[in-house]
């Protein structure tokens, strides 16, 4: 079982790590999209890069959807201190067991079983960007399932490791208890 | 009108976040918990529900949060690369020969740089982590340093182009360009105040601000105009150019972020400091910043969803806008739950579960178009305010993480007193006065 958890912890950071560098694609893209538009209108001709304007968000969507299990091993996502700080790790692993099983859990089940429908409508209709030279939509909502099957196995991985401390089978990490921001 | 539901999912919510599992999760989880209890007792009915994947997508595709890792990035390369610390430094050493000089750089950086970021913490932070030791080492006292340090960590909130700005714009629905515009006058204003304050305690009390002894002002003449133009006025264009193409309608906020990342990145390039360690860090604390403030954003999104379906919503607007005094009763309300919960949560969770709840009774009262950028720009500064304000504001919670033990927190609350009552100030006069937002719009 643990080498499981650590299988699943390691695969969360290095997809999370992945999606984080497309943010300099967004970047990219975003400028030479920019400066086609703006540039090119000082000489009467404006370009436009359908692909690359969608592109963007394209990555943007990628990054925050891949990266956010990533972000809840790390612990980045916020939270409120103010009862948090005042407990020992036993306490805060406490609120990770209970909100995980409660919470997080039934939410990520939750938004699989609610896009998948969705994805395979995109699919099955090999659904395109309503713009003539945009981007092929369908793989950006198949994504999105996926996305959150993986912010499942994670919130399981953290929420079996705070079960663990918990209950005093195993000792407090940092990682599993997260930072309180 | 049985409310009952949505009452008891407020309330519960609310005390959730209190009990520490991150806001986000706790949003969305107790919007699955309370359709299941909805459904079960035969209130809710779940097509409320099957709209989530559309506002997800909507989410995804929405041009104006695309804004949010661009700037987040060119904050975070100018930190991580070092070029920050290094204009702290030389503006530092310009005004060192004067009394209060390092005080004022602080003001100065924390209005120029705090803008690039506009998260409190990494500012607040940074300028403690380099600044507070030159002015404890040089006599300053310890009340006027670490009050001057939060108090100008915090104006990155409000001075352009702040991501607090964009989001308040997205989700008042309105143009950031507009909240930029109108956030102007009342961000350099306080930065004004601020530096005036300063200016007066070292003209009162020069013991408390010394000036530097010339021993420490190791680069002069001729050796500190090449500083200043190789260190100073780079980084310094970047920010006027992005900023001024926004406000001159060249660029949007979106487009002029993104450049002014890239402007980051080569400015740190040429003067070799953009490490392949600096950029990867700048990268991935992009990357978990982005995410955080977007899924607190999803997490808000089912909430509302389920909310709504209970009706929990129309609970809120009829209390919101059958209270005495009509707009002002609402204005007052506002204010005090905003400035409340600005205590225990960051800004992303309350612009995510507290406006949408008291817009629709905002516009029913009749602010909208110019008077909606005022009221954004109204919140900003409010919260600005209570995160300086002991004894829970972040910004003391921040700076106290970097300061050495010999200075008491007590030190850090007594600092932060005089600008609290500028912020007061200045907050009271943008809502006495609307034009000071209004006028730029």
């Amino acid at each position: 079982m643990p080498k499981l958890l650590d299988a699943i912890d390691a695969a969360s950071v290095r997809i999370g790590q992945l999606a984080a560098w497309l943010g300099l694609g967004m970047v990219g893209a975003a400028v030479t999209v920019t400066l086609g538009a703006k540039v090119g209108a000082l000489f009467g001709a404006p370009l436009r890069f359908v692909a690359l304007d969608e592109l963007q968000w394209y990555l943007f969507s990628a990054t925050f959807l891949f990266a956010a299990p990533w972000a809840l091993k790390e612990g980045a996502h916020v939270r409120v201190d103010v009862v948090q700080s005042r407990l020992g790790p036993r306490g805060r692993a406490w609120i990770d067991l209970i909100g995980g099983v409660v919470l997080l859990l039934p939410f990520a089940l939750f938004a699989v079983y609610v896009t998948w429908p969705t994805a395979m409508e995109s699919l099955r209709l090999r659904e395109a960007s309503p713009d003539a030279g945009g981007l092929a939509r369908w793989p950006l909502k198949l994504a999105v399932p996926f996305a959150f099957g993986l912010l499942f196995l994670q919130g399981l991985s953290t929420t079996l490791r705070a079960g663990a401390v918990a209950l005093g089978r195993a000792a407090a990490d940092e990682a599993t208890a997260g930072e309180a921001r | 009108m049985d409310h009952a539901l949505g009452v008891a999912m407020f309330a519960v919510t609310l005390l959730l976040i209190f009990v520490g599992y991150p806001v986000a999760f706790t949003l969305a989880g107790s919007a699955m918990l309370f359709s299941a209890v909805g459904m079960a007792a035969g209130y809710f009915d779940l097509d409320f529900l099957s709209i989530f994947p559309e506002r997800l997508f909507g989410i995804m595709g929405n041009s104006i949060l695309l804004a949010v890792p661009y700037f987040v990035l060119m904050g975070t390369v100018l930190q991580r690369s070092g070029l920050a610390e290094d204009l702290l430094h030389t503006i530092g050493l310009l005004f060192g020969k004067r009394r209060g000089g390092i005080a004022l750089a602080v003001v100065l950086v924390g209005a120029l740089l705090a803008a690039a970021t506009g998260v409190v913490g990494a500012s607040v932070v940074s300028m403690g982590m380099i600044s507070l030791p030159v002015m404890l080492r040089h006599g300053y006292s310890p009340t006027l340093a670490t009050g001057t340090i939060c108090a100008s960590g915090t104006l990155g909130q409000i001075i352009p182009p702040s991501i607090v700005l964009i989001v308040l714009a997205d989700q008042l629905g309105t143009s950031p360009g507009a909240l930029f515009r109108g956030a102007l006058i009342p961000g350099f204003a306080l930065a004004g105040l601020y530096a005036a304050y300063v200016a007066f305690v070292a003209w009162r009390n020069p013991a408390a601000a010394p000036a530097l002894p010339d021993e420490d002002l190791e680069v002069r003449g001729a050796a500190l105009l090449k500083r200043v133009a190789f260190v100073l006025l780079p980084p310094l264009a970047l920010i006027l150019l992005v900023l001024g193409s926004i406000f001159a309608g060249w660029a949007t906020p979106t487009e002029a972020g993104a450049l002014g990342a890239f402007g980051a990145m080569i400015l740190a390039a040429l003067r070799r400091r953009l490490s392949f360690d600096a950029l990867r860090g700048s990268v991935f604390e992009t990357a978990k910043l982005t995410t955080m403030v977007v899924f607190l954003l999803v997490g808000s999104t089912a909430f509302t969803l389920v909310f709504t379906g209970l009706d929990g919503d129309l609970w809120i607007q009829g209390a919101l806008t059958s209270l005495p005094g009509g707009r002002v009763g609402l204005l007052v309300i506002t204010n005090l739950v905003v400035f409340g919960l600005g205590f225990f949560i960051d800004f992303f969770e309350i612009a995510f579960i507290v406006l949408p709840l008291v817009l629709p009774a905002a516009q029913e009262l009749g602010i909208t178009g110019e008077a909606l950028v005022w009221f954004g720009v109204m919140l900003g500064l409010n919260l600005q305010t209570s995160f300086l304000t002991p004894p829970f504001g972040f910004a003391l919670f921040y700076l106290r993480s970097v300061t050495p033990p010999e200075v008491p927190t007590s030190t850090i609350y007594r600092g932060v007193v005089p600008f609290i009552a500028i912020q007061a100030v200045a907050l009271a006069l943008v809502i006495a006065f609307p034009e000071l937002v209004t006028a730029l719009v």
